[in-house]
C-alpha cells in the first residue's frame, strides 16, 4: 500500500470533516434548549409538617401533591441551577401527571443553594412567595416557581438579581408583590438561618448538590435516593421500585 | 532533551506540528485518533457528574446518549463556550496523543529497554494531562466547577498545554533524531 506512511489528501480531508463534525456536534448538544414540554402545575398542595426520615425541616416547605401519598420526594433545588430546570422542564411533567397528581407520592421542594452568589436570596424569595400565597393561591407559588426557572439564562448566573427576581414576582399571577417584600424585609435573616441549619443536616445525610432526590415509602420505612436530572423512565422505575417495598 | 535554555521551547514548539499530523500517515492510525477522541469527550463529560452517569447507566446502559448530551449541556451551561471548547480540544489532542505514545512503543520495542525507559515520562504526562480535566469529576457535580478559578478553566489549560508539550517532545514518533533527543 503505497499511501501508508505518507499524509495523504484524502485522510487529511477526513480528518479535517471529522474534527468539524465533532466540534459541530458538540456545539449542536450544547446550544439545543430542553424540549419544553408543556407546564406543569400539580393539582393539590399543602404546606409540610414535621422533619424527613433524617431530620430535615418540612414545617413550612411547599409540598406538591396529597398529604396521605405512600411516597414522599424530597426535592433539593437551587433556582441558579440548570440541571434542576432540566428536571423541571423534562422530567417532572411527566412523573407529577403519574405519581403526584394520584396520590401515589408528594413532592418536598427543599432549598439547597449552592450555585451561585444569589443562590440563598433566591431561596428567601421562594420561602416569602410560598409564605404569602399557601393559604389562598398555593398555585400561584408554582407559577413563580416555574418563572424564576425561565429566567435562568444560557451561560452563569449573573442573570439572577434583585431586579430579575423582583420582576418575575411582580409579574406572577397571584403572587402578592408587596408582601413579599415585607417578608424578605423583616423574616430574611431567620429564614436564612433555617435554610442553613437543614443545609448541614442535608450534607450529613450525603446530599451533596442540585438536584438531588430522596424518595421515601413513610410506612415501610424504605428509600432510594437519585442524583441528578434523570429522565422520566429512570424516575418511574426508582418510585416504582419505593412504592413497592 | 538538553540544550541551551532559551532553545528548549523552540525545539518542542518546531516539532509539534510533525507530532499532531502523525496520525494521518495511515487509516489505522486516523481511526485509532478518532475513536480515542470519541471515547475521551465521552469519558470527561460523564466525569463532571460521576454520581448522575453511574445511577444513569446502571439503570440503563442506553441511556449513555441521554447522558452525554445532558452533561455536554449543563458544561456548557455552567462553564460557557470556553469551558466546553477547552474539553473538546483536549479529546482531539488526547487522540493524538495516544496514537503517537502507540507508535512510539512500538519503535521503542524494537530497538531496546533502554529507549522504552526514554518515552515512559512522555506516556506519564500525557496521562497526567487528563488529570487536570478529569479530576473535575472528582469534585462531584457540574456546579463545583463555578467554586473553581476561572470556572475549572485555568485546571483544562494545564492539562492542554501538558498534552501539546508531550507532542512537541516527541514529534513524529516514527522518525529518529540524531544525539538521542527523543
Amino acid at each position: 500500500m503505497d499511501s501508508e506512511g505518507k499524509i495523504t489528501r484524502r485522510r487529511a480531508i477526513a480528518a479535517g470533516g471529522a474534527t468539524a463534525l465533532f466540534g459541530g456536534g458538540v456545539a449542536y448538544v450544547a446550544t439545543r434548549s430542553e424540549s419544553g414540554e408543556s407546564a406543569y402545575t400539580p393539582e393539590t398542595f399543602h404546606t409540610g409538617e414535621g422533619t424527613t426520615v433524617f431530620g430535615t425541616e418540612l414545617g413550612g416547605r411547599p409540598v406538591a401533591g396529597e398529604r396521605e401519598a405512600p411516597v414522599d420526594i424530597y426535592y433539593w433545588t437551587d433556582y441558579l441551577c440548570p440541571f434542576c430546570k432540566r428536571f423541571e422542564t423534562e422530567t417532572l411533567p411527566e412523573i407529577g401527571r403519574t405519581y403526584v397528581d394520584t396520590g401515589d407520592a408528594r413532592l418536598v421542594v427543599l432549598p439547597y443553594p449552592n450555585i451561585g452568589s444569589y443562590s440563598m436570596p433566591a431561596a428567601v424569595w421562594s420561602r416569602c412567595v410560598w409564605r404569602q400565597v399557601a393559604g389562598s393561591d398555593p398555585a400561584a407559588f408554582w407559577r413563580w416557581h416555574e418563572a424564576a426557572f425561565e429566567a435562568q439564562s444560557e451561560s452563569g448566573t449573573d442573570w439572577a438579581d434583585e431586579e430579575t427576581f423582583a420582576r418575575l414576582t411582580e409579574r406572577t399571577a397571584g403572587v402578592p408583590a408587596d408582601a413579599v417584600d415585607s417578608c424578605r424585609a423583616d423574616s430574611a435573616g431567620s429564614i436564612r438561618d433555617a435554610i442553613e441549619t437543614n443545609l448541614g443536616v442535608a450534607q450529613s445525610a450525603g446530599i451533596r448538590g442540585t438536584p438531588s432526590f430522596v424518595l421515601y415509602n413513610r410506612d415501610a420505612d424504605a428509600s432510594g435516593k437519585l442524583v441528578g436530572a434523570h429522565p422520566a423512565d429512570t424516575f418511574s422505575n426508582a418510585l416504582d421500585r419505593v412504592l413497592a417495598a | 532533551m538538553t540544550g541551551p535554555a532559551g532553545s528548549a521551547v523552540p525545539a518542542w514548539l518546531g516539532r509539534l506540528p510533525d507530532a499532531l499530523v502523525h496520525p494521518l500517515t495511515s487509516n489505522a492510525r486516523l481511526l485509532a485518533a478518532g475513536a480515542v477522541t470519541a471515547v475521551t469527550y465521552v469519558v470527561l463529560v460523564l466525569g463532571t457528574f460521576p454520581e448522575f452517569t453511574v445511577q444513569l447507566l446502571a439503570s440503563d446502559p442506553t441511556d449513555l446518549f441521554y447522558a452525554v448530551a445532558a452533561l455536554t449541556r449543563e458544561t456548557y451551561l455552567t462553564v460557557g463556550w470556553v469551558g466546553l471548547a477547552l474539553v473538546a480540544t483536549y479529546a482531539v489532542l488526547a487522540g493524538v496523543a495516544v496514537t503517537n505514545a502507540v507508535a512510539l512503543l512500538g519503535r521503542a520495542r524494537r530497538t531496546g529497554a533502554s529507549t522504552i525507559l526514554g518515552v515512559v515520562p512522555g506516556v506519564l504526562a500525557a496521562g497526567c494531562a487528563s488529570c487536570g480535566a478529569g479530576v473535575l469529576g472528582a469534585l462531584g457535580f457540574v456546579g463545583a466547577m463555578a467554586a473553581l478559578p476561572f470556572q475549572g478553566n485555568l485546571l483544562r489549560l494545564g492539562g492542554i498545554a501538558l498534552l501539546l508539550f508531550f507532542l512537541g517532545r516527541t514529534g513524529d514518533p516514527l522518525t529518529c533524531s540524531i544525539g538521542g533527543e527523543r
